[in-house]
């Protein structure tokens, strides 16, 4: 069959993705080992990869002060961001004789406004007396401030890290129960097309014993991971 | 055609904007491709193949082979996974009846697919040999060569094939919006018919006794089992008399 370039060729594959220059589903090189080998050794590295790079996360989610570089000006847009985000949600106690929702949330909103500016302002005054009485004064007062900007945005950032190494896990690894169903049901195509194979082929035929032993060893593969959980 | 229930593909699901597997779903399908490639050459025979479709689908043995012979673009006797996706795309979009979106996303796909000669044209018969992929009734495919076939060839090019994947995208789009406008009014009708009976209930309950009780006026007695409206006091009767 002709392609549109009227080479040989096959029909363009549906491209992965949302646009035009999307991926394609990579295609692996073949493997001569055993499955249940492969599988397992397979497994065991991507397991140790895995572990290594999910214990450095997660070991992250208690970093000290020194290692974070979140700034004071994206935590406070941060807290913004959760103060309206609560206010518009619940829409807080209403006040007597007010009607609208929208005008509590704004004028919630602006007082909390108004209290990060206070404390913003409140930072810049002090900040610019300290460079008028002396540099060590400044630097205590400075330090103190970071202080409380690096605690701020460990808590942030605390938050932030353990999701992060949890979906990390996730993208990596499929679950294990759809890898039990996935198994279960290769388990049951291939013994009806091994029941194919012989009566078509014969039970001697190279094909034959390959796919036998193949579901063979699926099958211990299988058995170890059902027992283990037990023992 | 129908997904067997429980089973892996069953499972997985197409972005219903653009008829695309996620990549965990592809990364998981790889898995699953993987485990069934037992002669470890990335491909399945047409035996794996058969007995695959034939555990996870209700289709016959024709119709696998059919689908078979029309992903083997090369003749090898093997699919690979590029074909076994684009498989278990058209599977997924059947199941979910999400047809006429997926052949307007993928029209050139498709197209391809579906013109075994290679001539760049889909006559009527191969069109009616996958036409239980796409859910494509007879009565259809005739409409579609009647009113896309404009070059009067009996077979559509890919421009009269896109045409027909616009219109019937269009149609599923109208459809999708009616029936939403259908459940929307049938919920108004509703909330109007439960205002209209507890307005009904408070009006006649007001105009028997004088006692504004709330509730249905069938369900309206005391507990001695008289109706509130008869119990009149003295006072009432003496004045109305």
């Amino acid at each position: 069959m002709l392609g549109p370039t009227g080479a040989p060729g096959r029909p363009p594959v549906l491209s992965l993705g949302r646009g035009s220059g999307s991926v394609r589903p990579a295609i692996l090189t073949a493997d001569r080992t055993p499955p249940g080998v492969k599988s397992s050794r397979r497994g065991a590295r991507s397991a140790l990869s895995l572990q290594e790079d999910i214990r450095n996360l997660w070991t992250t989610a208690t970093l000290s002060q020194s290692k974070l570089d979140v700034p004071l000006s994206n935590v406070c847009e941060l807290s913004d961001m959760e103060i309206s985000s609560v206010g518009s949600k619940t829409g807080g106690p209403r006040k007597g004789g007010h009607d609208s929702d929208v005008g509590w949330d704004e004028s919630d909103d602006k007082d909390s406004f108004k209290q990060e500016m206070d404390e913003q302002t409140s930072l810049k005054l002090e900040l610019d007396r300290g460079s008028s009485r002396g540099s060590s004064r400044l630097g205590e007062e400075y330090k103190t401030e970071t202080d409380k900007s690096s605690s701020l945005s460990s808590i942030s950032a605390s938050k932030q890290t353990p999701h992060r190494a949890y979906w990390m896990e996730q993208q990596n690894r499929l679950p294990l129960p759809l890898l039990e169903l996935m198994e279960s049901e290769a388990l049951e195509v291939l013994t009806k097309a091994l029941r194919s194979y012989r009566s078509e082929i014969g039970r001697d035929h190279v094909l034959t014993q390959q796919l036998h032993r193949y579901i063979e060893g699926l099958k211990r593969h299988r058995n170890k991971r059902t027992h283990i959980p037990a023992h | 055609m129908k997904l067997k229930h429980g089973s892996f593909l069953w499972y997985l699901y197409l972005d219903k904007l653009y008829c695309l597997l996620s990549v965990r779903n592809v990364r998981a399908l790889m898995e699953y491709f993987h485990l069934l490639d037992v002669h470890r050459n990335n491909t399945l025979n047409d035996v794996l193949f058969y007995h695959f479709l034939r555990h996870v689908t209700d289709l016959r043995r024709t119709q696998i082979m059919t689908i078979f012979n029309m992903l083997d673009w090369n003749a090898v006797g093997e699919i690979g996974f590029d074909q076994f996706y684009m498989l278990v795309c058209i599977l997924l979009a059947q199941e979910n009846h999400l047809e006429e979106q997926f052949i307007f996303r993928h029209s050139r796909p498709v197209f391809e697919l579906l013109d075994l000669d290679g001539e760049r044209r889909i006559g009527v018969n191969n069109f009616n040999l996958y036409s239980f992929l796409f859910n494509i009734k007879k009565q259809e495919l005739r409409e579609l060569y009647h009113d896309f076939d404009i070059t009067g060839d009996c077979r559509l090019n890919y421009k009269e094939f896109k045409l027909f994947t616009i219109f019937s995208m269009d149609k599923y789009q109208k459809r999708q919006k009616a029936g939403k406008e259908d459940k929307e009014k049938s919920l108004f009708r509703k909330k109007l018919s439960q205002i209209n009976r507890s307005f009904l209930g408070l009006a006649v309950s007001q105009t028997r006794g004088g006692h504004a009780q709330v509730g249905a006026p069938e369900l309206d007695t005391g507990l001695n089992g008289r109706r509130h409206g008869d119990t009149r006091t003295d006072s009432t009767d003496e004045q109305q008399q």
